[in-house]
């Protein structure tokens, strides 16, 4: 249950100074508070913690291991279990009011909500432009949740029907809907099934556009006004127009390491810019409009995972594998600086092995260290550790909501 | 004795030479939209290096904020902003990459009209697209404010690089002259008009500072979208008050998607009157590559569809 801070005194909040400013009331405050979630590598749960004082916790059972999306705004985490065909979804208890000059923060506890999706292999989950999209690899169909509804911890999903089932996904942008579209080829056993590209449909499913070619499409983001993919002859972008969606493939060029591809993609919040992976020990900085569209960054070694910090919208983070944090500059495509901050984690072995996930928190990037069974906080200012959190298990996957604002 | 002549006269070249190369390099400037970026290229002359973020026929309320933008902000001397909120995306783009650069707010002494309903719609791809903010931002519609402007540019430059500042006045008086002079013939083009025709209809509510100045009274949707269910009921409205106000004539905008002006003028029965420049100056080769240009397009526009009949 949601409740003004005023009567929360017991929550974990940072009080950043009795008054918010001249202009405004004195009994206003400026709060800071970020929570974390972490979902548990073997044991199907979520810890929840707030950053700020990690003894105010909270655990929730899930169906099987979960990759925790913050969606609504950060109004609420969703728990998204592919092996275990469900999404659950924990409202984090941190809401947003915007007015303009600021925004108010309200704070209680997190819960769960009682209602779930099931269905066939849930997998990439898009959050844009208010709707929660969750595409079914193997259903054959994507569900649209509003985001709004959410927040108030209603789940009524629309059905978004797709030709054939496939490792996919569907999101909003402008006034359509673009799927990826599924070859019709004849696959065996267990091989994904080829893809094609972008296409954009009405609300209902119906064609709405011709197909976009990106073959292998995978990995989707949003930054300013564009959608990008990766796709195996370049990255896709997309931005709404007056006649609809408007295409364009960038090819990767030829100064890039050859054979491989980005897949995974992150946009910035702050300014137009995408950054994706590019091989095992690659990223690739990339600029939707102006050229060169494509800048590669050579790490020392195999890529962990990466975040991008939204409070500094030129600034990545990227763990490799030998443990080193690197910060990365956008805009000079660089490292900017590096840090050791766990034990070695091989990239060799199963993909889904337990190793790190990073995440922003203000000025924290917090990264689970499954080995050690801890979540570090590494400031970003110099990648120094600040502290550790125990979490029960092996911390895995890890998202966070929360931030600044004003309480009356 | 004439060797601590010669060191002190390669001391003396040396010196006058690093002088010179300082007076050589530019003030790097930064502007966020092509009209500013007009006043700051009158002001500076060849002694800045100009960036402008936001170029012709291009919204600003809409931009999305590039990498290029980031790094020329960070690379700036003087970064020039309307402020009024008018730059939506200039926070973000500080806080991509920050700036040390002196950002000098040219609205600052402008008498700021009080935006009602707490700002006013933009049209993008057939959609209203609301623009916050508490007072009106579009200042520089009326050529008294705009000299506001080039007073505050002036003084910018002159902070940033007080070796130039009497050229950076210089310019500034010569440019105020002639934005004088286009004040007067605004005022002489609308003074010919019948006084029953005054007012026309634009897309965004972009024209009020114009309106105080000189008298031309603009009607403009309010949140109409030729996609929304409230469409035919506003704009049902609007044709109501085009009627009773007498409007003669509609204009598209060069920043605005024209199918609700093409649809408000098929219902009034209005035909479209041309392009006014509101928020952005045209490219090179159109009618308004500056802000005289511009002004004198749009009085010139507005005076042929209201002139007598």
């Amino acid at each position: 249950m949601l409740r003004h801070l005023a009567g929360a005194s017991a929550l974990a909040l940072v009080l950043a100074g009795a008054a918010f400013a001249q202009d405004h009331d004195h009994d206003h405050e400026d709060v800071t508070l970020y929570r974390v979630f972490v979902g548990d590598h073997e044991k199907a749960q979520v810890t929840a913690f707030d950053l700020s004082e990690p003894d105010h916790r909270w655990t929730f059972p899930t169906t099987g291991q979960v990759k925790l999306f913050p969606v609504a705004g950060g109004a609420v985490v969703a728990a998204v279990q592919s092996d275990a065909d469900t999404v659950q979804f924990i409202r984090s208890g941190i809401s947003f009011h915007d007015h303009g000059d600021h925004r108010d923060i309200e704070v209680g506890d997190p819960a769960a909500i009682d209602a779930s999706l099931t269905g066939p292999r849930p997998f990439h989950l898009v959050d844009h432009d208010g709707k929660v999209v969750l595409n079914y690899d193997q259903g054959g169909y994507a569900e649209i949740l509003d985001g709004h509804a959410l927040a108030e911890g209603k789940v009524e999903p629309v059905r978004f029907p797709q030709a054939r089932a496939h490792h996919g996904f569907v999101a909003p942008l402008g006034d359509s809907w673009l799927s990826t579209i599924a070859s019709d080829e004849k696959v065996e056993g267990d091989a994904s099934v080829p893809r094609l590209g972008l296409q954009a449909f009405d609300a209902e499913g119906k064609p709405a556009g011709d197909l976009a070619s990106c073959t292998a499409i995978h990995g989707e983001a949003f930054s300013g006004a564009y959608l990008a993919a990766g796709c195996k002859e370049g990255v896709l972008t997309v931005k709404a127009g007056a006649n609809g969606p408007e295409y364009r493939l960038l090819p990767y060029p030829a100064d890039l390491p050859q054979g491989v591809t980005t897949g995974t993609l992150l946009g910035s919040t702050g300014i137009q810019v995408f950054l994706g992976n590019y091989g095992p020990d690659g990223l690739v900085v990339i600029d939707p409009v102006d050229e060169p569209h494509y800048r590669y960054i050579k790490l020392p070694f195999r890529r962990v995972d990466f975040a991008l910090d939204p409070a500094k919208p030129s600034t990545g983070y990227v763990l490799t594998e030998d443990g080193s944090l690197h910060r990365i500059d956008l805009l000079k495509a660089e490292i900017a600086a590096s840090a050791k901050v766990t034990e070695p984690y091989s990239m060799d072995g199963h993909w889904n092995d337990p190793r790190p996930r990073l995440a922003l928190a203000g000025d924290e990037i917090v990264i689970t260290d499954p080995n050690a069974g801890l979540v570090r906080r590494i400031a970003t200012e110099d990648l120094s550790e600040r502290g550790t959190v125990p979490v029960e298990g092996k911390p895995y996957n890890i998202a966070v909501t929360g931030g600044s604002g004003v309480t009356h | 004795m004439r060797d601590w002549l010669r060191r002190i006269a390669a001391c003396a070249a040396i010196a006058f030479s690093s002088l010179a190369a300082a007076q050589a390099e530019p003030l790097d400037v930064v502007a966020t939209f092509s009209i500013i970026g007009d006043f700051a290229a009158e002001v500076g002359g060849d002694r800045i290096r100009l960036k402008v973020l936001v170029g012709p026929d291009s919204d600003t309320h809409v931009h999305e904020p590039r990498p290029a933008d980031a790094i020329a902000l960070a690379g700036a001397d003087v970064v020039l902003t309307n402020g009024l909120e008018f730059e939506g995306f200039l926070t973000r783009l500080i806080a991509a990459n920050g700036t040390d650069a002196a950002v000098a707010t040219l609205t600052d002494g402008v008498e700021t009209m009080e935006e009602p309903g707490g700002g006013h719609y933009h049209y993008i791809d057939g959609k209203a697209v609301f623009h916050a903010g508490a007072h009106d931002p579009h200042a520089w519609q009326s050529v008294p404010n705009a000299k506001v402007y080039v007073q505050n540019i002036a003084a910018a430059f002159c902070a940033a690089d007080a070796e130039g500042c009497a050229a950076y006045q210089a310019n500034a008086a010569r440019y105020a002259g002639e934005l004088d002079a286009l004040d007067t013939e605004i005022r002489s083009a609308v003074a010919a008009l019948p006084t029953d025709r005054r007012t026309v209809v634009v897309a965004h509510n972009a024209f009020r500072y114009f309106e105080a100045a000189y008298g031309v009274h603009f009607l403009s949707p309010q949140g109409v979208s030729t996609e929304s269910e409230a469409t035919a009921a506003d704009v049902a409205g609007l044709i109501r008050e085009i009627r009773d106000r007498k409007a003669a004539a509609i204009f598209a905008e060069n920043i605005s998607d024209t199918r609700l002006l093409e649809q408000i003028a098929r219902e009034a029965g209005l035909p479209l009157a041309g392009t006014l420049y509101s928020d952005a100056l045209s490219s090179p080769d159109g009618p308004a590559p500056d802000y005289i240009a511009m002004m004198r397009h749009n009085a010139s526009a507005i005076a042929a569809a209201l002139a007598a009949r």
